[in-house]
């Protein structure tokens, strides 16, 4: 069996705090030793929503979501098919400069 | 530490206004002038968050210095995204009480209507973090996010957004500046179109071109700058602890009521900013008027009518008035300031206030600004 998918996220060295990889310090303290650290790629939707108008771009309607993936790491994600309940649980995955949820293959348990 | 007096203030009308920025700007600041009979300043601080980009006007202080024929000391261009106005006049304030300036005009102005909407949204969508932009969220994405973890925490009745929007348009009907002068039904907004859910279409305010100009001054004055503060958050969503309410806010309001040696039972009314309507409910909650998840109530049932217990937005707010995004703070401030000397007209109160707040948000919600100010001098029974 393969290994689960993962997102390579940051860890913060001085408060392992753990966020989404972005130019710039650790969100939380300052700091700006932060190293890749890995977490699985799926999460919970705290929130989603559908643009009836979309940005400039993006085919119309357009739905992100609110995720919060492993290890408390939160993030939004472009939601390509219908729009995810809250508290769903999603896969996510990274395309290009911007993460995706995918709807989990089979409901769970 | 000195006290700082706002003297006069104009507010233009807000709408799709024909004058370019400049033209905007100076109507407001001449009008303000004249208010304090031309006599002279010694700062000018302007306002304006995307006068570049959506008005093509670059060095706005300068532009707007020789357009009123002032010879400033000093002048500073402000920018603090959508409380722009606002920052612009805690600047003003603060120099005044310092005694470095002893009259300061402050002008703050926003034309947005010169562009097709899809192009103001795009440059709006700039005061978000990257990672916000590169998944094409947009302000009123990020708002209905907001809006729906509000629900989802206090279970709130979405009727308390359509009520929101009801009072303001209600309000805005006295107000010969605002771009919706007239009033809609619970029905009406819960009706119109969805924008992103769970906002609809009269849950968002709108885009406009507006302006308005405060004098700042030193001595005596009808209404009293008592408090003054700011607050950050992280600039990304994703970074935050809760997105059911606004630290930047809530920092903001203590510090302005520290400043102001008083607690939130003194303060009588407020200008929030309603850019949409479940703000109106997170900021009346982190200014600390009502616990988390109890603002809906307030809405629902009256409380925040000009004859409720707690006055909101009596000049119509952002989405009765319309926003001007670089104005918006400092048309708040001045209608707090016309409510305290009596100059409200038809917007007035039932009971001349003592006190009153003016409350703006920066972006989503990463640096916003409190303002406390009272009627009189400053000198308090």
């Amino acid at each position: 069996m393969s290994a689960p998918p993962v997102l390579v996220v940051s860890r913060c060295v001085s408060c392992h705090g753990r966020f989404l990889p972005r130019k710039g310090n650790c969100p939380r303290c300052g700091s700006a030793e932060v190293e890749p650290h890995e977490v699985l790629a799926r999460g919970e939707v705290l929130a989603a929503t559908e643009l009836a108008l979309a940005p400039p771009g993006w085919p119309s309607p357009h739905r992100i979501a609110f995720v919060e993936a492993p290890e408390g790491v939160r993030l939004f994600a472009v939601v390509p098919g219908a729009l995810p309940a809250v508290g769903a649980v999603v896969s996510l995955s990274r395309d290009g400069d911007h993460y995706v949820v995918l709807p989990v293959p089979e409901p769970r348990r | 530490m000195g006290s700082a007096h706002v003297t006069a203030s104009a507010v233009g009308r807000v709408g799709k206004r024909p004058e370019g920025l400049l033209d905007l700007l100076t109507e407001v600041g001449l009008r303000a002038l004249e208010g304090v009979g031309r006599r002279p300043i010694d700062l000018l601080v302007v306002g304006t968050m995307v006068g570049g980009s959506l008005a093509g006007v670059e060095s706005v202080t300068a532009a707007t210095a020789e357009r009123l024929g002032l010879d400033p000391a000093r002048g500073y261009r402000i920018e603090a995204a959508s409380a722009t106005g606002a920052a612009a006049f805690h600047v003003a304030s603060s120099e005044v009480m310092s005694g470095r300036s002893k009259r300061a005009l402050v002008v703050a102005g926003e034309k947005m209507t010169g562009l097709p909407t899809e192009e103001v949204t795009r440059v709006l969508a700039r005061s978000l973090h990257p990672t916000e932009q590169a998944v094409g969220a947009t302000m009123p994405a990020l708002a209905a996010i907001v809006a729906q973890r509000y629900m989802t925490r206090h279970e709130v009745d979405p009727a308390a957004f359509d009520a929101v929007t009801v009072l303001a348009r209600q309000a805005a009907r006295g107000n010969p500046n605002a771009q919706f002068p007239t009033p809609v039904s619970r029905e009406e907004v819960s009706q119109s179109r969805w924008i992103a859910p769970p906002l609809k279409l009269l849950h968002c305010s709108a885009i406009s071109d507006g302006a308005a100009a405060v004098v700042v001054e030193e001595g005596s004055g009808e209404a009293t700058v008592l408090g003054l503060g700011q607050g950050f958050d992280a600039f990304a969503l994703m970074d935050r602890n809760e997105l059911t309410s606004f630290r930047a806010t809530r920092l903001a309001a203590q510090r302005a009521y520290e400043m102001a040696g008083i607690t939130r039972k003194e303060v009588q009314f407020a200008e929030l900013h309603d850019a949409f309507a479940p703000f109106a409910l997170v900021d009346l909650e982190d200014i600390g008027m009502c616990g988390a998840g109890e603002a809906g109530k307030w809405f629902l049932e009256g409380a925040t009518s000009p004859e409720g217990r707690f006055p909101v937005n009596p000049s119509g707010g952002l989405l009765g008035r319309g926003h001007p995004v670089g104005a918006t703070g400092l048309i708040g401030i001045a209608e707090v300031a016309r409510q305290l000397t009596g100059e409200a007209g038809p917007l007035a109160l039932p009971k001349l206030p003592n006190v009153g707040v003016a409350q703006s948000i920066g972006g989503l919600a990463s640096h916003n600004f409190v303002t406390i100010l009272g009627r009189g001098t400053g000198e308090r029974a």
